[in-house]
């Protein structure tokens, strides 16, 4: 949808996955799109020289998140989220289905 | 002029500040070592963040820091001389929603340093400490409303206008 504004697909879907689920770490967000683990690291590492993106360490995995501070965020996230209306419901009922809540440890199911 | 190892927070700043300007790159000093020139070294940063204002090319200003002698070491430049890092953020110039309207300038002996100003540095620590938490730079804060003359009613204005008004109600003993 913004891609061609945003200057690639996957910058686009990195910052819906970051909209939808407040965070995310490379990998899940490649896995998630099937996208290429390099380039979705590429743009993140893009997204935060820029500003944009913040990140911080959770054991051996960087997660990254909006930067509060951004001054654009109000904007561009409204930006986001008109554009997230237009993707197919298959697509966001995977963005937003995913389990939040905490699971125990060696539960079986 | 003073050598590079001999140089403080704020003359490293103005000397690198002055050869970017003739290169056609703005920057103005903003983070953690505006927080060491406004508290009087009360607390000591390890890098200059030299804001870049109107998004100069990153070839660009890595050629005038190469100028001056500095190495690119990823996101920062490094001098052997110096022992501060230098990282030009990407800009715009703003704290919260809001663009950085005043620039203080002082003259110093290796140029002219551009810096935010003592209020914009206090503003600039809360908005880490509202929205991550950060007591670290709540009491970075402190020491530099301790140490200038701050304007807390706009701080308060400031901080209602992103939302965080009661945040700052409880904090603000702390800046008197």
């Amino acid at each position: 949808m913004l891609s061609s504004l945003l200057g690639s697909e996957n910058s686009e879907r990195i910052l819906l996955f970051i909209l939808k689920r407040d965070a995310g770490y490379a990998r899940e967000i490649a896995r998630f799109f099937d996208a290429t683990l390099y380039a979705i690291q590429q743009q993140l590492e893009k997204m935060e020289n820029g500003g944009i993106l913040v990140s911080k360490k959770v054991g051996r995995t960087r997660v990254y998140e909006y930067n509060p501070r951004y001054p654009f965020l109000t904007e561009l996230k409204a930006l986001l989220e008109k554009a997230y209306s237009f993707y197919s419901e298959e697509v966001r009922e995977n963005l937003e289905m995913n389990r939040r809540r905490p699971r125990r440890k060696d539960k079986p199911l | 002029m003073k050598i590079i190892a001999e140089m403080n927070e704020a003359e490293l700043s103005a000397y690198v500040q002055s050869h970017m300007k003739k290169a056609g790159i703005e920057v103005v000093l903003s983070g953690g070592s505006a927080v060491t020139i406004y508290s009087e070294s009360k607390y000591v940063s390890k890098d200059l963040d030299l804001v870049n204002v109107y998004a100069a090319n990153r070839k660009k200003i890595k050629a005038a820091m190469t100028e001056l002698g500095f190495q690119e070491e990823g996101r920062y430049f490094t001098h052997e001389e110096a022992t501060l890092f230098i990282e030009f953020p990407a800009g715009p110039l703003a704290i919260g929603e809001e663009p950085v309207r005043e620039i203080v300038e002082r003259e110093v002996a290796t140029g002219t340093l551009r810096i935010i100003s003592p209020t914009d540095c206090v503003k600039d620590r809360l908005a880490a400490y509202y929205h991550w938490g950060d007591r670290q730079c709540l009491v970075q804060a402190k020491y530099v409303s301790h140490a200038q003359d701050v304007d807390l009613e706009e701080v308060e204005k400031w901080s209602e206008r992103e939302g965080m008004l009661a945040k700052f109600e409880e904090i603000k003993d702390n800046l008197i």
